[in-house]
C-alpha cells in the first residue's frame, strides 16, 4: 500500500495540497474557550477524574493529555506530571493496556527508544490488534535504525484500519526515509485532511512536517507557504519556528534565521534549537552572539552526553565542525552507534570516522545510511567528500551530483559545487596527463 | 424537519458492523438483549459497551422513545470510561456525537464529533456529524466543507460508495437549502443508486426514497413524489417515514381519506407530534373538528412526554402553536430557546412565524429575511413571508413570495394552501385599478 507512488498518484496529491493552502477554515470552531488541543483534553480528563476518582482510564487520559502538551510545548515537565497520573492509574489498575500505552509514550517523548521498543512489542503480543501498539513499536523501531520492522509495523496499521491517522503519518515518515517524498507528501495530505479542525498542533505539526519533507528537495516555497501556514493553524508553534529558520537558512537570511530562532527559544530551548541559532549567527557574521549561543549549546549538549535525550550528534556535528576536535566527535558517535543505527547516525558517525583518517570505514557507514534510500543532500555530501577521501573519484562525483540534485539549495550546495568542481579539474589533468 | 434527527443514526446503520440497521424492533430487541448480557459478563469489555450503546440509539429511532438516547448516553459513557484515547475509541465517541444529535445539543455534538477525529481511526463517518450539527447551527458553508471529507479516497469500493452515499445524502440537503433544488434531487437520485449498489439495509434505501419524496413534493412534483414513496414502502412495508411521506401525497391529491389512514399508521409505529399535528390538519381541512381537537391534544401530549422530549420537539411545538393560534406567547418562548442552539433557516422560519402571530410584525420580517438568506426555494418559507410582508404593509414582497411559493408548490399545506391564495386574491384586488365608479363616488 505504502512503498511507491506512481504519477496519477502524483497528481492526485498536487490537488490535495493546493486544496491545503485553499482549503477554508470555516469548519474550524473551536472548542469553548481559548484551550490548546492538548489544554481541553486535560480538562476534559480533569472533570472525569472528578467523576470517577476510582476509575483508572481517567487517568490514563490525563496522562495522555499531559504528553500532548509536552509536545506542544516542548516543556519536559509534562512528562513528570504524566508518569504521576499513571502511577495513579496503575495503583488502581495494574498493568491495564491504555496505561501501558501512555507509559511507552512517555518513553519516546524522553527518548528512551530502546524500553519503548521493548515495552511496545511485549503489549503487541499481548493484544496484536491494538493499532497504536504498531504506531509505538513503528516509532521506536524508527530512531532505532530498525526500519524493515517500521515497515511491517506501518504497514500493519494501514492494513487493519485503512486511512487512520496514525498510520498514514508514520507511513508518511518512512516513505520520506525510503526517499519517496511525493509519497510522503501524499500520506500526510491524506492525513492532514482527516483531522479534526480543533486539532490545531496536530494539524501545525502535520504542515510542519510537509514543510521539511519540501524543504529536503530544495522547494524552499512551497515549504514556506506550508509553515505559514501551520503558524496560522497554531501560533508562535516551535517546531514550524525551527523549520522556518532552516527556510531562513537556505535563502542564505541568517539574520531572519537567526530572529526566528531567539523567539523559539525563548521557552523550553532543547540543544538542538540553540545549536541552530548559534549556527544562524555565524552565518549571519554576529561573532559575539554565535560565541555566546554556541557556549550555551556546548554546555546544554555535554550535560545531556549521557542521558537518553541528548543532542550527540549535534555534538559531533559541533566538534567537527567547529570545536575542531575530532577525536571526542568519533567517541561520542561511537557511542551513539552502539545504541542506534538510524540514518542521522550513521550519518554522524561516519563523517566523525571521516574526521579522524578513517575513510573506508566511513564509507562503509555512510553507504549503509544510503541504502536506506533517503534522498537527503547532506548524506550524499558526506558520501562525496568520504569516496573523494577514499580516491574512489567517479562515486565521489556522483555522491555530489546527486547531492546537488536531491537539493541545490542545501547548506552543503556550495561545498558539493566547489568539490565537483575540483574533481572535475582533476580528472581533466589526469585525461591531459594521459 | 424529521431530515435531522433521522441523518446521524443513519450512520451508525451502515457502520455499525453487527448492528447494521435493520428496523425490525424485534431484532434490535434481540441486539440489545445480547449486548446487555455481554456486557454483564464482561463488564471491562468497551466495544460492547459502545454497541450496547448504539443498540439504544437505534431503537430510539425506531420507537421515537427519548428515554432510550440516555440509555446510549449511558452505555457509551461506560465505553468511553474504559477505552478513549485510542483510534478504537472512535466508535463510541461518534455514537455520542449521534446522542447529541438526536437530543438536539448540536454544540456539544460538534465537540464530539471533533474528538472523534482526533483519535484518528481513519473512519471519516464523524465528519458527517460534524457536517450536521454546522448545518443546524446555521453555518452550511462550514457543514458543506466538513461533508466533502466524506468523499474519502481509500478503501474498498464499496466502503468509497457508502461514504459517497452519505456525502451526497446530506449535501442534497444543503443544495435545497441553497436554492438549487433540482440539484438536490439529482444528489438524493445518485444516493438511491449507491444504496441499492451497495446493497445496503431495507430500511436505509426506503428511507433514501422517503427522502427524495420529499424533495419532489417540495419542488411540487406530486406524482414523482408518490412514486418514490411508493418505492420506500416496498422496500421495507410500513415504514412510519415512508407512510407520513404519502399521507403529504394524498393530501396534495386532495385525497383526504386516504391521507388519514395513511398518517394514522404512521402514528401507530411511531407518535411524532407532527404526524398528529398534520393529521389534525387533515381532519380540520375536510371539517372534522372533534378529530383535529383531539390530534392537536396530542401533539401537545407527546411534546411534554418527558424533559428530552420538551427540548427535541421545542420547534414543532412552537410552530404547532403559531400555526393553530394557540399558546401564541408560549410558541415565542420556545421558538426564541430553540434558536440559542440551533440557527438554521427553519428556526428562523418557526421565529419569524411565531413573531408574526404575537403582533411582532416588523421583528418577524427580520427573522424571515434571514430564513429566506440562502436562497431556499420552499413554498412554506414564502408563504409565511408572503404573510408577513403583507402585514407590514409591503404588498409588493407579500404578492412576490406567495405567488412564489404557490407556484413551487400549490398544495404544500391542507390548510394553509388556501389562505396563501386568498391572501393573494385580497393582495391582487388592493393593487387593482379603482373603477370609475368608484374614483366618482363621493363617499
Amino acid at each position: 500500500m505504502f512503498l511507491v507512488t506512481n504519477g496519477e498518484e502524483m497528481k492526485a496529491f498536487n490537488l490535495v495540497v493546493a486544496s491545503l493552502f485553499t482549503a477554508s477554515v470555516t469548519c474550524g470552531q473551536t472548542l469553548p474557550g481559548t484551550r490548546t488541543p492538548a489544554e481541553q483534553k486535560i480538562a476534559w480528563a480533569e472533570a472525569s477524574i472528578k467523576a470517577h476518582a476510582d476509575h483508572s482510564q481517567p487517568y490514563n487520559d490525563l496522562a495522555v493529555a499531559y504528553i500532548a502538551r509536552a509536545r506542544e510545548t516542548a516543556d519536559p515537565g509534562y512528562y513528570d506530571r504524566a508518569e504521576d497520573a499513571l502511577r495513579t492509574s496503575f495503583g488502581l489498575i495494574p498493568e491495564n493496556l491504555e496505561g501501558e500505552k501512555a507509559q511507552i509514550m512517555v518513553l519516546q517523548g524522553r527518548g528512551e527508544f530502546s524500553r519503548a521498543f521493548d515495552l511496545a512489542r511485549t503489549f503487541n503480543k499481548k493484544t496484536p490488534d491494538d493499532l497504536l501498539l504498531y504506531g509505538f513499536i513503528a516509532d521506536a523501531a524508527v530512531e532505532l535504525g530498525e526500519y524493515p520492522e517500521a515497515e511491517n509495523a506501518v504497514q500493519w496499521m494501514l492494513d487493519m484500519r485503512p486511512g487512520n491517522v496514525p498510520g498514514l503519518l508514520r507511513g508518511a515518515a518512512l516513505r520520506r526515509l525510503y526517499g519517496d517524498i511525493p509519497g510522503a507528501l501524499q500520506f500526510f495530505s491524506q492525513a492532514y485532511q482527516q483531522m479534526a479542525p480543533t486539532q490545531t498542533e496536530e494539524l501545525a505539526w502535520t504542515l510542519t512536517q510537509m514543510a521539511d519533507a519540501q524543504l529536503s528537495v530544495g522547494h524552499v516555497d512551497d515549504a514556506e507557504a506550508l509553515l505559514r501556514s501551520a503558524l496560522q493553524k497554531f501560533p508562535a508553534y516551535y517546531l514550524a519556528q525551527e523549520s522556518l529558520a532552516r527556510v531562513q537558512m537556505a535563502r542564505r537570511h541568517y539574520s531572519e534565521a537567526a530572529q526566528l530562532l531567539q523567539q523559539r527559544n525563548q521557552s523550553f530551548p532543547t540543544a538542538a534549537s540553540r545549536y541552530a541559532l548559534a549556527r544562524a549567527f555565524e552565518h549571519a557574521g554576529q561573532a559575539g552572539e554565535a560565541e555566546t549561543a554556541y557556549r550555551e549549546f556546548e554546555a546544554t549538549a555535554h550535560g545531556q552526553r549521557d542521558s537518553a535525550m541528548n543532542a550527540n550528534r549535534e555534538l559531533v556535528a559541533y566538534d567537527l565542525d567547529r570545536g575542531h576536535n575530532p577525536a571526542e566527535a568519533l567517541q561520542i558517535a561511537r557511542g551513539e552507534i552502539a545504541k542506534r543505527h538510524d540514518i542521522r547516525t550513521l550519518d554522524a558517525y561516519a563523517w566523525a570516522l571521516h574526521a579522524n583518517g578513517q575513510d573506508r570505514e566511513a564509507q562503509k557507514q555512510v553507504s549503509k545510511a544510503i541504502a536506506v534510500g533517503v534522498r537527503d543532500a547532506l548524506i550524499f555530501y558526506h558520501a562525496g567528500v568520504i569516496a573523494e577521501g577514499q580516491n574512489d573519484l567517479s562515486s565521489a562525483a556522483h555522491f555530489l551530483k546527486v547531492s546537488l540534485e536531491t537539493n541545490p539549495e542545501a547548506e552543503t550546495a556550495t561545498a558539493a559545487r566547489a568539490a565537483l568542481d575540483r574533481l572535475t579539474a582533476a580528472s581533466a589533468e589526469v585525461r591531459s596527463s594521459k | 424537519m424529521t431530515h435531522k434527527i433521522l441523518l446521524p443514526v443513519l450512520i451508525f446503520s451502515l457502520f455499525g458492523g453487527a448492528l447494521a440497521t435493520r428496523a425490525q424492533q424485534d431484532e434490535t430487541n434481540g441486539t440489545l438483549r445480547s449486548l446487555q448480557s455481554r456486557v454483564k459478563r464482561y463488564p471491562e469489555d468497551a466495544a460492547s459497551f459502545a454497541g450496547l450503546g448504539a443498540a439504544y440509539l437505534q431503537k430510539g429511532r425506531e420507537t421515537g422513545d427519548a428515554a432510550d438516547f440516555e440509555s446510549a448516553r449511558s452505555a457509551l459513557e461506560k465505553s468511553l470510561d474504559l477505552l478513549s484515547n485510542d483510534p478504537a475509541a472512535a466508535f463510541a465517541t461518534t455514537q455520542m456525537a449521534v446522542v447529541c444529535m438526536a437530543e438536539h445539543r448540536f454544540d456539544d455534538a460538534l465537540a464530539w464529533a471533533q474528538k472523534a477525529l482526533a483519535l484518528g481511526s481513519g473512519d471519516p463517518s464523524p465528519w458527517a456529524i460534524a457536517g450536521d450539527a454546522l448545518a443546524d447551527m446555521g453555518d452550511y458553508t462550514a457543514a458543506a466543507d466538513a461533508y466533502s471529507k466524506l468523499e474519502v479516497p481509500f478503501g474498498s469500493e464499496d466502503e468509497k460508495l457508502a461514504f459517497s452515499y452519505q456525502h451526497d445524502t446530506r449535501m442534497s440537503f444543503l443544495r435545497f437549502v441553497s436554492g438549487d433544488t433540482q440539484d438536490a434531487i439529482d444528489l438524493m437520485n445518485s444516493a438511491v443508486r449507491k444504496a441499492i449498489s451497495t446493497h445496503m439495509p431495507a430500511e436505509n434505501i426506503a428511507w433514501t426514497y422517503y427522502q427524495l419524496g420529499e424533495e419532489f413534493l417540495k419542488a411540487g412534483q406530486v406524482t414523482a413524489a408518490e412514486k418514490a414513496d411508493l418505492t420506500a414502502l416496498n422496500w421495507y412495508p410500513g415504514y412510519y417515514r415512508g407512510l407520513a411521506g404519502l399521507a403529504k401525497v394524498r393530501v396534495a391529491q386532495a385525497n383526504y381519506q386516504d391521507a388519514i389512514a395513511l398518517y394514522m399508521k404512521a402514528l401507530g409505529v411511531v407518535p411524532y407530534p407532527e404526524y398528529a399535528a398534520a393529521l389534525g390538519d387533515v381532519y380540520q381541512k375536510i371539517g372534522d373538528s372533534e378529530n383535529a381537537k383531539k390530534q392537536y391534544e396530542l401533539v401537545e401530549f407527546i411534546g411534554r412526554l418527558s424533559e428530552i422530549n420538551q427540548e427535541i420537539h421545542n420547534r414543532d411545538l412552537a410552530l404547532f402553536y403559531a400555526d393553530h393560534d394557540v399558546k401564541l406567547d408560549q410558541s415565542l418562548i420556545l421558538a426564541r430557546k430553540e434558536l440559542e442552539v440551533r440557527r438554521d433557516i427553519y428556526t428562523w422560519d418557526v421565529v419569524a412565524w411565531s413573531l408574526y402571530k404575537n403582533g411582532k410584525t416588523q421583528e418577524a420580517a427580520s427573522a424571515i429575511s434571514l430564513a429566506l438568506g440562502q436562497g431556499t426555494r420552499d413554498a412554506q418559507l414564502f408563504f409565511h413571508a408572503g404573510l408577513i410582508y403583507e402585514k407590514a404593509g409591503d404588498s409588493a414582497k407579500a404578492r412576490k413570495y406567495l405567488e412564489e411559493g404557490l407556484r413551487i408548490n400549490p398544495h404544500f399545506h391542507p390548510l394553509y394552501a388556501d389562505i396563501a391564495n386568498e391572501a393573494l386574491a385580497r393582495l391582487t384586488q388592493k393593487t387593482m385599478p379603482a373603477t370609475s365608479q368608484e374614483v366618482s363616488s363621493v363617499r
